[in-house]
């Protein structure tokens, strides 16, 4: 329709060159008429088939079929966060369990530097009158700052410059 | 008005020609259609059953797991219970050393004990099961060598002044 109203339009020109009178006008509005009408034509029959669409896209996806593969994949999504959550609990466990043997290592290790720097001390003093003042301060700072930081091999090369003192 | 006619005409014999092919065809798609729905209908079975199959599997992968997850709770325990016994056996082979060379330096019994535990640890921390009973072994024959110096020194069988062949040991690794 949109196509058929373009000879007419020409034929408008036609008339309008050679100027026959009166005929122009009709045809301009027959023109004019055709195309509007081609136009809400051509638009209508988008409208319908945009809603036919929607309406068929809207039935198929509340359909038994998609219903029950949609819950297919519900559950087996399920099943693929349980096993994960397996995983990561079994990783819990795991961690929970490490840092109770961390705990009881240092708990151990703190026990027995204790011990070694009372041994340190007691050297310490068995030799406090043989040496210059400021050697003792100096060492017995170290200890101090040595048990603090809890450095084992720091106290224990510390222990050995004491046995080579005396 | 002839080509009005001649339209109508074409118009008709178009119509007339779309419902003979229809009544030609009818039972084929009546067929079509209700080979469809079955089709369908069958589908929709399957993956019903599926889906009642997959509750099932997770109802059994949920038993599964949790009696896995409890019994890998207790063997974390047990380990961590292990691994407290051995501290306080290592602890006992420091008393150990250290009641039998009366003279010991505290330094070289902390030595002794802190090795012991480096072994330990070593063979806590091992990923796979070789590694492990290496480590083991290499612990178990430090912790005989020590008892063994300890009941030497005890007995009067030598006259060292520190576990020698312990300390050698150590050095050795």
């Amino acid at each position: 329709m949109i196509l058929a109203s373009l000879p007419v339009f020409l034929l408008v020109e036609l008339l309008l060159w050679l100027a026959v009178p009166g005929l122009p006008g009709i045809l301009t509005a027959l023109a004019t008429a055709m195309l509007l009408s081609g136009f809400a034509v051509l638009i209508i029959a988008g409208l319908w088939g945009v809603g036919k669409i929607i309406v068929r896209s809207v039935l198929d996806y509340f359909s038994a079929k998609q219903r029950a593969q949609r819950r297919l994949w519900f559950i087996q999504a399920r099943r693929d966060q349980l096993k994960r959550l397996f995983y990561f609990k079994t990783r819990q466990i795991k961690y929970f369990n490490e840092l109770s043997r961390k705990r009881l290592l240092q708990l151990n290790n703190r026990k027995h530097i204790r011990s070694l720097s009372k041994a340190i001390d007691k050297d310490l003093l068995s030799i406090k009158t043989k040496l210059p003042g400021t050697t003792y301060q100096q060492l017995k700072q170290d200890h101090a700052r040595y048990r603090n930081r809890q450095d084992i091999e720091a106290l224990l090369t510390l222990q050995q410059k004491i046995a080579t003192l005396v | 008005m002839s080509i009005l006619n001649k339209l109508i005409k074409l118009f008709h014999s178009v119509k007339d020609q779309n419902l003979k092919w229809q009544l030609a065809n009818q039972g084929d798609q009546t067929k079509l259609k209700h080979a469809r729905v079955l089709a369908e209908k069958a589908l929709e079975a399957e993956l019903k059953k599926k889906s009642v199959q997959l509750e099932h599997d997770i109802s059994l992968l949920r038993t599964k797991h949790d009696a896995e997850l409890s019994m890998f709770k207790t063997k974390c325990r047990q380990d961590v219970k292990d691994y407290k016994q051995y501290l306080a056996a290592l602890d006992q082979l420091k008393s150990s050393i250290q009641s039998s060379y009366t003279h010991l330096p505290e330094a070289v019994a902390f030595t002794i004990h802190h090795h012991a535990k480096y072994l330990l640890n070593k063979m806590w921390e091992a990923e796979d099961f070789e590694q492990k009973m290496q480590h083991e072994m290499r612990l178990i024959r430090f912790m005989t060598t020590v008892h063994e110096d300890a009941r030497l020194h005890l007995e009067g069988a030598t006259t060292d002044n520190l576990p020698e062949r312990t300390l050698n040991l150590i050095e050795q690794q």
